[in-house]
């Protein structure tokens, strides 16, 4: 039997640079993956509860409501505290583990995209959908509360959906951090961020302590009592003399959210994805 | 003769149970087949020179690159994967030009691939239709397909007959033969050997993670040598023919054969049965109506190199 020699290494497979087309491609794919699950129809049902409570509350009793109020108790507590995470963590979750459960995931490790890459696009693609739902969600929102609500409120509804949108946006970010990584390092992601949510997110941040600059909600809290001040905002018990600036809320929200999907990159881009056969080989 | 893939001391461990056990082969350019049984490690062998997988212990390189982790190289290698998992809600071109465009290509460029590729697998006009709608065979052949369409140099194809129709496969086969005739070298998982047989005389065989052997049919086929030859002698008083074969020296075993009125013999000295075989047949009572060696399919050779 003859011993085959060794063909030389070619310097035309040297890495290249990423190639952006495909990158493109890829957040295409995701987008479109996405669009396709049954997941966007329940997450469109849940994002339209607000507006649908707003309108309900307003017009199902003797005493509207002022716009104040509803804004505070359904965008400014419902949404961030419930829709937002949840959101996050059913897309983020499922960035790499839904590709793996569906055995597709060969079909993007087999492509020359660097693995860090494809999961920041993947986790980019999923900002952009749950971003889209939250903003279109907080417009409609407001526009119910304007157009029911016994006093609407005095400035404009634009500015409002548009800050509005934006710290939940901000909120996104970090929670798609976390539970893009979370995704990665646990298959029972649903439960453990469900748990965080309801503990961490829900409980600890609203307790007056040290201990609730860790979570996403305080700095959301924060940004809300600085560039919106609601009047119901009191209710957070946050001292804004002692509070951070809403820069740093900004760059702790950004930042965090960065850090954390930089390290699920470097950790995808390590991990092994063994598709199981049908022979079991 | 270059090779294109070469695994050195290559283990694969998952936790406990062993895909792969110091396995150290060289694939030559051309058409490979890569043989053995259901759970002989040759989908654990695809998805480490794909780079599916890290190898535990050892190296392994495709085309003089290591395999892992290297997206680079990804544009070197196709693999059509075992696994019968899609974008179900996509067509078979919309499938195949995403492919293309996640390697790079313009827009332009990978629906030109795109056609190229499915043309070669011969998809037809089914390329408009959802994937939920196609038959294994049309499932195999866009699977093919994605493997095809940044034309690589190096394609994997791991069990891509399977659950496939006669005509189907036929079609396959043809289909890889035209590929290796093109100048790529492909590498095919099979554990049904005519199928590889069919397509390239060389061979790997895998059984239990471990190469059983490595080389030409013709060259593995030396080696049973070192195993007992089998040979079928059909008599219609196979049970007297039996008894006398038991007594011969350089007979290992008997084994009737009722269904068949043969019996199969297993010789370590098969020249010295062969020539004694003429004396037997004038003897009375024993005429033989035909005698053939059980060896002479690429399975048996295989039954051979894996129940040793």
């Amino acid at each position: 039997m003859k011993t085959p020699t060794v063909v030389a290494a070619d310097a035309a497979l040297l890495p290249r640079s990423p190639n952006l087309r495909a990158l493109a491609a890829l957040l295409v794919l995701t987008l479109r993956q996405q669009i396709h699950g049954r997941r966007l129809l329940v997450l469109s049902l849940l994002f339209a509860l607000p507006g649908v409570l707003a309108a309900v509350v307003s017009l199902g009793s003797r005493f509207v409501p002022p716009a104040e109020s509803l804004e505070f108790a359904l965008l400014l507590n419902l949404v961030p505290h419930a829709l937002v995470p949840l959101a996050a963590l059913l897309y983020a979750a499922g960035i790499i583990q839904d590709d793996v459960e569906e055995q597709t995931l060969t079909y993007l490790l087999l492509r020359p995209l660097p693995r860090q890459l494809l999961y920041l696009v993947k986790l980019l693609a999923t900002l952009v959908v749950t971003s889209l739902l939250t903003a279109v969600s907080t417009a409609a929102t407001l526009a119910v509360i304007t157009l029911v609500a016994s006093a609407p409120a005095t400035s404009g509804l634009v500015e409002r959906a548009l800050k509005t949108a934006g710290l939940l946006l901000l909120a996104q970010v970090g929670y798609g951090g976390l539970f893009g990584l979370l995704g990665l390092l646990t298959r029972r992601s649903l439960v453990v961020g469900i748990v965080y949510i309801v503990l961490l997110e829900g409980l600890l941040a609203s307790l007056d302590t040290v201990a609730r600059r860790l979570t996403v909600m305080y700095y959301f809290r924060v940004l809300v009592l600085r560039w919106l001040d609601p009047a119901s905002g009191k209710e957070w018990s946050i001292d804004l003399a002692t509070a951070p600036e809403a820069w740093t809320c900004v760059l702790t929200l950004l930042g965090v959210g960065l850090l954390l999907a930089t390290a699920a990159a470097f950790f995808f881009a390590r991990s092994e994805f063994h598709m199981k056969t049908p022979a079991g080989s | 003769m270059t090779s294109v893939v070469e695994f050195d001391g290559v283990s694969k461990w998952y936790g406990n149970v062993i895909g792969l056990n110091k396995l150290t082969v060289r694939i030559p350019a051309g058409i490979t087949g890569l043989l053995g049984p259901n759970g002989a490690g040759k989908s654990t062998l695809l998805q480490l020179a794909t780079g599916q997988l890290r190898p535990s212990q050892g190296t392994v390189c495709v085309l003089g690159h290591r395999a892992w982790n290297n997206p680079a190289l990804m544009r070197h290698i196709g693999l059509c994967p075992e696994q019968d998992a899609f974008y179900e809600w996509m067509t078979g071109q919309d499938f195949i030009r995403t492919c293309a465009e996640l390697t790079g290509m313009g827009r332009r460029e990978a629906t030109a691939a795109a056609e190229r590729a499915l043309a070669v697998v011969g998809m037809g006009e089914h390329v408009r239709r959802s994937i939920r709608g196609y038959s294994k065979g049309m499932r195999q052949r866009t699977k093919l397909a994605q493997a095809l369409v940044h034309e690589p140099r190096v394609l994997f194809l791991d069990e891509p007959f399977t659950g496939t129709d006669p005509v189907a496969r036929r079609d396959l086969l043809e289909v890889i033969r035209g590929l290796g005739e093109t100048g790529r070298s492909v590498v095919v998982s099979s554990h049904v050997l005519h199928e590889v047989e069919s397509l390239t005389p060389n061979v790997i065989l895998l059984h239990r993670g471990r190469l059983v052997a490595e080389g030409q049919v013709r060259e593995i086929r030396d080696l049973i040598d070192r195993h007992p030859h089998r040979i079928i002698l059909v008599s219609e008083d196979y049970r007297a023919l039996a008894a006398k074969l038991v007594r011969w020296e350089d007979v290992d075993g008997v084994t009737m054969l009722r269904r068949d009125k043969a019996v199969l013999v297993e010789t370590h000295r098969p020249d010295a049965f062969y020539a004694r075989l003429p004396a037997l047949s004038l003897e009375d009572g024993t005429a033989l109506r035909e005698v053939y060696s059980a060896d002479d399919n690429l399975e048996a050779v295989f039954n051979y190199l894996v129940n040793e």
